[in-house]
């Protein structure tokens, strides 16, 4: 074999190996959508955290966050789904108060958050969490409290499924959705941007969270009536295809989830 | 007597049985998640937010799974992927809602990790698409987490 043609098949080999080392990795730069359920099995869309839309929030200008620290951290109720409910809704006003880097507001509410976890069987899952909330809030370390109210949230759920109480783990997701979007909005609503009405466009949870609450016929509550119509409500407003969401729209869903976040809190 | 006794003791070791399967594949499943967040390690340092949540289960050579997910514009995400089975090979991949490749081209595959980046230019769903290409098992657990900044 001369140099030459020894020279040319290392090439070639190496050529090969290269082409299927590239189809191996190499994804194809469009799938199915449509029918994507057909030929792959496809999860429930994934609850994102309430920091997680305020960390977007946050690039796009300054929020004066301290406004929406809430002090009334809601009643003492004896049912086990509004109290689900609550603790979603408190576990987001604990990011709030991170975001405001309010210490105290952080404090009661890891104290808030153990209560509630108590009153729906789950308060020795969190106990060390709660306890770490406080003391990191004691320090100032805004990363640390962030990571704890995160774990607080997983541990609390993960109890709950392990018991089989999924529903109400669904309830708590559903607490902290309703709240960060009553923030989210109220902030978009006074100072209107189109990037900010754009995180609102988020129609597949609307979906989710609406079939969740219909497989929920045991819980007869009206609050939970109530939140069921206002997603149905809601979701033309952000489902709008290729279409920017208007300010009227981010103040009507305002208005909405402000009256729900109000029924969350008080008693009936 | 001595046959419910026998009876009482095949019980005994069938429930033993279902429980040290059960504590296996949990495990399993768990250890992928290690090896999942060996991956998002470095990424920490660089300010990423990782969810402790995270995503798992079991899938043959050459099958897909689908985790739908919220988005939003302005944030910056990477997905992490990890399996136990250090002989096999995963991939992991983001689509947009209308099913167009939405990633960075900086995602990489190393054997048994795999992890995606996007920066999306749009608040929505999107599809992360995990797949097992090559392993040894029959079926290989395979967890998937998140962070972002």
């Amino acid at each position: 074999m001369t140099p030459f043609v020894k020279y040319l098949n290392i090439t070639i080999a190496g050529l090969m190996a290269l082409t299927l080392y590239a189809s191996a990795a190499q994804a194809p730069q469009r799938i199915d959508v449509k029918n994507l359920n057909l030929s792959i099995k496809v999860d429930n869309v994934v609850v994102p955290l309430p920091n997680e839309v305020f960390g977007a929030l946050n690039k796009l200008g300054p929020v004066n966050w301290k406004e929406y620290v809430r002090s009334d951290r809601g009643s003492n109720f004896t049912e086990r789904p509004r109290i689900a409910l609550l603790l979603g809704s408190v576990i987001a006003d604990g990011f709030i108060a991170v975001q405001a880097e309010d210490a105290p507001a952080v404090k009661d509410i890891g104290q808030r958050v153990l209560a509630l976890s108590k009153g729906i069987g789950v308060g020795s899952s969190i106990t060390q969490h709660a306890k770490a909330i406080i003391e990191y809030a004691d320090k100032r370390k805004w990363e640390n409290v962030r990571h704890e109210l995160d774990l607080t949230q997983n541990s609390v759920q993960s109890a709950m499924n392990e018991v089989h109480d999924e529903k109400l783990s669904q309830l708590v997701s559903l607490g902290g959705w309703l709240r960060g979007t009553e923030v989210l909005t109220s902030v978009v609503t006074k100072n209107f941007s189109t990037g900010g009405a754009e995180l609102l466009h988020q129609p597949d949870l609307l979906v989710y969270f609406n079939e969740k609450l219909q497989a929920m016929p045991e819980y007869k509550m009206h609050l939970l009536q109530e939140i069921h119509g206002a997603l149905i409500e809601v979701k033309p407003l952000i489902d709008v295809g290729n279409q920017k969401i208007s300010p009227e729209s981010v103040k009507k869903i305002n208005e909405i989830t402000t009256r729900l976040g109000t029924a969350i809190v008080t008693k009936d | 007597m001595k046959r419910s006794l026998l009876s009482l003791v095949r019980r005994g070791l069938f429930i033993s049985l279902v429980f040290a399967t059960l504590a296996v594949t949990r495990g399993s499943v768990d250890d992928a998640q290690s090896f999942a967040l060996q991956a998002a390690e470095p990424y920490v340092k660089e300010g990423f937010q990782v969810r402790e949540d995270y995503w798992g289960g079991d899938l043959g050579v050459g099958e897909k799974k689908a985790v739908r997910q919220q988005l939003f514009k302005g944030n910056e995400y990477w997905f992490w992927m990890g399996t136990e089975v250090e002989r096999a090979k995963v991939s992991v991949h983001i689509y947009d809602s209308e099913g167009k490749l939405a990633e960075q081209p900086d995602g990489w595959e190393k054997g048994h990790f795999a992890a995606a980046h996007i920066i999306p230019k749009g608040t929505g769903s999107y599809f992360i698409i995990v797949a097992i290409e090559e392993s040894p098992e029959e079926r290989t657990h395979w967890a998937l987490v998140y962070g972002f900044r």
